[in-house]
């Protein structure tokens, strides 16, 4: 480092003359200060002006329209959160009310369908009891019909087998007689 | 100390026996506005929601200040704003365009920070005497000072208050000049070492090119807040 600050020191004497030709302050010549100076002031004063009635009000423009223009979009999108809100509120108690509305409907239909089956069974019941006696006044019926005709039955055929055996024509009425006897006597086994 | 020369560019102008012919200076002086209202003009022209990078570095200028402001003068600097806005600009943009090689730094020359820094200077007293009238004269008597004291405070407020000016325009002039001379200095030192010793310099150089750019920033900024510190005793007047 030492001899490298040495190297410095000695090419600095060797090349002095590069900064003895530029020696001192061209600063403090006053042989330009008017101009600058009224270069300056003639520079800046249209620099002012054109920035102070041009852009300032331009930027600033353009500062505040975006600052409006985000704060009218937050404005916009609470005051649709805040609708969306009262829509889920709606929607939801349409929601509650139509499910209510359901188990009503429900349980009107369970209720009319429970009336209907009722009114519908007596009325089947009824018609089944109906057919049922019915049934049985015919089997009765056919039953006393059947012991007549058995009886004019058994008449002819004992009537027959005696007249076959003995071969005499007996009389009628009292082979009835008879039968009447013996089919009284024994239709509880028969029937 | 070649780069600071100021040379005439065109005919010489005169008015009344004063040379004010158009120099390099005043060249640089010309190219540091027009680079400022281009970008202004660019920052400015879209109207997005999403502004682009040069809006975006516009209106971060323009928050810059107008925050810088707020902070050290209050509200009652509103109507100084624009002022204060050129005028930081102004600074920063000199300071920048000074920064590239071949280029001349117009903030380098004590005359050009003397007279931004005599008018900041007028201009403030006068507001101060405008606002508050004779009032204004007790920024050089503190508040609390014992008596005995106050004699001895009251000159050294006197000579401080006098003294803005010069240190408002001999510390960017300074800075400017020294920074620049520095780097000739080293860039000097690369081409007097050659190819074999040349190469520390010039990672000097690089370096200091680097801390160049943050000075011309920070020297910018001192200007435009020790303005806005001068406007804030004017227009606030509690010492």
């Amino acid at each position: 480092m030492k001899s490298y600050l040495s190297f410095v020191i000695v090419s600095m004497a060797i090349s002095n003359d590069l900064f003895a030709a530029e020696a001192g302050m061209p600063q403090l010549d006053p042989k330009y200060w008017a101009s600058q100076a009224f270069w300056l002031i003639l520079v800046f004063i249209i620099l002012y002006v054109t920035i102070s009635k041009f852009y300032l009000p331009k930027i600033k423009n353009n500062l505040d329209n975006r600052e409006n223009k985000i704060k009218e979009d937050l404005d916009n999108a609470n005051k649709f959160k805040d609708l969306s809100e009262i829509k889920f509120k709606e929607y939801e108690a349409i929601l509650e009310n139509a499910k209510k509305e359901v188990t009503k409907i429900h349980m009107q239909s369970k209720k009319l369908l429970d009336k209907d089956i009722q009114v519908k069974k007596k009325i089947m019941e009824k018609e089944i009891e109906n057919e049922i006696s019915k049934a049985q006044k015919e089997i009765i019926e056919l039953k006393k019909n059947s012991i007549t005709s058995i009886q004019n039955i058994s008449e002819e055929i004992t009537l027959n087998i005696i007249e076959n055996i003995s071969g005499d024509k007996l009389n009628k009425s009292s082979v009835r007689a008879a039968v009447e006897d013996i089919s009284k006597k024994n239709i509880n086994t028969y029937l | 100390m070649q780069q600071f020369s100021v040379h005439k560019i065109g005919p010489e102008i005169k008015i009344a026996g004063i040379d004010l012919s158009f120099t390099n200076a005043s060249l640089f002086m010309v190219i540091s506005a027009s680079t400022i209202l281009l970008f202004l003009y660019l920052g400015s022209k879209e109207k997005k929601i999403v502004p682009n990078k040069l809006s975006l570095l516009a209106e971060m200028s323009y928050t810059f200040v107008a925050k810088m402001i707020s902070d050290t003068a209050g509200s009652k600097a509103k109507p100084y704003f624009p002022f204060i806005f050129s005028l930081f600009m102004f600074v920063l943009f000199c300071n920048m365009v000074g920064m590239l090689p071949y280029s001349f730094t117009v903030t380098s020359h004590i005359i050009v920070t003397l007279i931004m820094a005599l008018f900041i200077f007028i201009a403030v007293t006068i507001i101060g005497f405008i606002k508050h009238g004779f009032k204004y004269l007790s920024i050089f008597v503190p508040k609390g000072v014992p008596t005995i004291l106050l004699p001895l405070i009251t000159v050294i407020e006197i000579i401080s208050y006098l003294s803005r000016p010069v240190s408002l325009s001999v510390r960017l002039f300074a800075n400017m000049m020294a920074g620049h001379t520095m780097l000739k200095v080293f860039g000097g030192f690369v081409v007097s070492l050659g190819i074999l010793g040349g190469w520390l310099p010039l990672s000097f150089s690089v370096a200091l090119t680097g801390l160049e750019i943050l000075v011309a920033f920070l020297q910018a900024y001192v200007f435009a807040i020790l303005t806005c510190i001068y406007l804030n005793d004017a227009l606030n007047l509690h010492h």
